[in-house]
């Protein structure tokens, strides 16, 4: 006998506008449901009982991806495995690509949404540190509202956010990269999938030019402090370097200090601390390989 | 409130009535009796529960029923064809893959989605296809050898 769900009322609005008017009505016990891989588990273990559920799936405009402009916009619900899948995505995010293919299991990444990454505010969640290394932004919509916030100021701890109680996440803004840029994101985890991060951190680099000095640079560190954080005294021995093995390996001793970690059944503070280190050098290595390779003008 | 769906599973449409707090695992178990699919976890970990849903693997205890309105299901039962056993039953069988047989739905299942995406996938991504599917019995070995050996005799 397989244990049910608690009981809810289902709403499955067919616009944006519709579903705002939804979540402004019912007030209250009421919980958007996306890809459903967090919010089921959580129904399930009974830690959250809504009595009304709305159903975001088939709102077309939350499901689309365009990379046609200086911005690329990624609606809320595409899956995580139509990010991992995206040729757009491979070409020019890779920090993004590889989060997306750290994510659970391909089961859930057929399933679980970008939007849904975000909203849940998990500090070892796979998708807010490449996001955050972008530069990225969410736009929430409410019936009343429509804002745009940047990503570094939506997380207020874990499982906490800046969304008041009726706004629907609708979609992630990250401009698209400069020339001569480049990313990436590794997840340490004791598994290769199913895994939650002992610690993450991605990194996005901006040279002057090929083999020049670097311009920019963002390193976002997960699951070592109560929301993904950018390791800003690190980012700032980089800027205006020639990057070069020993001036990597500084700024991942700045990364570890900078973080936070605490000690859990994952693993300690010190291990954590110690691997920020070696994962913030390692993904500067490999962005700045990828910003040498870079084509574009 | 109950509401109607209409889904189409191994090929044959259903309208049925269902409860919104119903996961499709339940629905697919209890209302159409295609007992194939397994109940393990009921969290997305282990993937005993995996069915195909418009040819996409996915845990079928993470889906509400009412979220499968529209779509294609393909079950356990839906991989045998008119010839007999799948190609991936047949080597499922032959190489020793079952122990158990909990997993082995959903382990059919996804190496079934990557096959007909990839036919001549190789093993490394053969192992992360099934990486949402835990084998308690056989250490993995055998499941990924019968899927080798179903994609490279495959027609």
């Amino acid at each position: 006998m397989i244990m049910l769900l608690p009981r809810f009322q289902y709403h499955e609005p067919a616009s944006l506008a519709e579903a705002c008017r939804i979540m402004a009505d019912l007030g209250g016990s009421v919980r958007p449901i996306a890809g459903g891989t967090d919010l089921i588990v959580n129904m399930r273990r009974k830690t959250v009982a809504p009595d009304h559920v709305v159903s975001l799936g088939r709102i077309k405009e939350l499901c689309a991806m365009d990379l046609s402009g200086r911005t690329f916009t990624i609606g809320a619900c595409c899956t995580v495995a139509s990010l991992a899948e995206s040729s757009d995505i491979a070409s020019e995010f890779h920090a993004l690509r590889e989060g997306a293919l750290s994510l659970g299991s391909p089961l859930v990444r057929n399933l679980a949404t970008v939007g849904g990454n975000l909203v849940t505010a998990r500090p070892a969640a796979d998708l807010p540190p490449p996001l955050v290394a972008y530069g990225g932004s969410v736009t929430l919509q409410s019936s009343q509202e429509q804002r745009l916030v940047p990503l570094e100021q939506f997380f207020l701890g874990p499982g906490q956010t800046v969304m008041k109680p009726a706004e629907i996440l609708t979609r992630i803004v990250v401009e698209t990269p400069p020339a001569f840029s480049g990313s990436s994101y590794i997840k340490l985890g004791t598994r290769r999938a199913l895994e939650i991060s002992i610690v993450s951190v991605g990194s996005f680099l901006t040279l002057e030019r090929p083999e020049g000095r670097i311009q920019s640079a963002r390193i976002v560190l997960g699951a070592v402090a109560p929301v993904p954080m950018r390791a800003r005294d690190a980012e700032k021995t980089l800027i205006g370097e020639i990057p070069s093995r020993s001036l990597f390996v500084k700024a991942g001793e700045t990364a570890a200090g900078e973080s936070k970690p605490i000690d859990d059944h994952r693993g300690t503070a010190e291990y954590r601390r110690a691997m920020v280190s070696v994962l913030t050098q390692k993904t500067l290595q490999a962005a700045l390989e990828r910003a040498n390779s870079s084509q574009r003008e | 409130m109950k509401k109607t769906i209409h889904i189409n599973v191994n090929h044959k449409p259903f309208e049925l009535s269902v409860e919104p707090n119903q996961t499709l695992l339940e629905v697919i178990r209890e209302k159409l009796g295609l007992t194939g699919t397994k109940a393990g976890c009921l969290v997305g970990d282990c993937g005993a529960c995996t069915v195909l849903v418009d040819g996409k693997p996915v845990n079928s205890c993470l889906m509400l029923a009412v979220q499968a309105d529209g779509k294609q299901v393909t079950t356990i039962e839906g991989v045998e064809t008119p010839q007999g056993l799948h190609p991936l039953q047949t080597a499922f069988v032959d190489k020793g893959a079952i122990q158990c047989g909990y997993c082995t739905p959903g382990m059919i299942l996804s190496a079934k989605s990557l096959l007909d995406r990839n036919p001549k996938a190789d093993e490394a991504e053969i192992r992360k296809a099934i990486s949402g599917n835990l084998c308690r019995c056989t250490g993995y070995q055998k499941i990924v050898e019968a899927i080798l050996f179903a994609s490279r005799y495959s027609p």
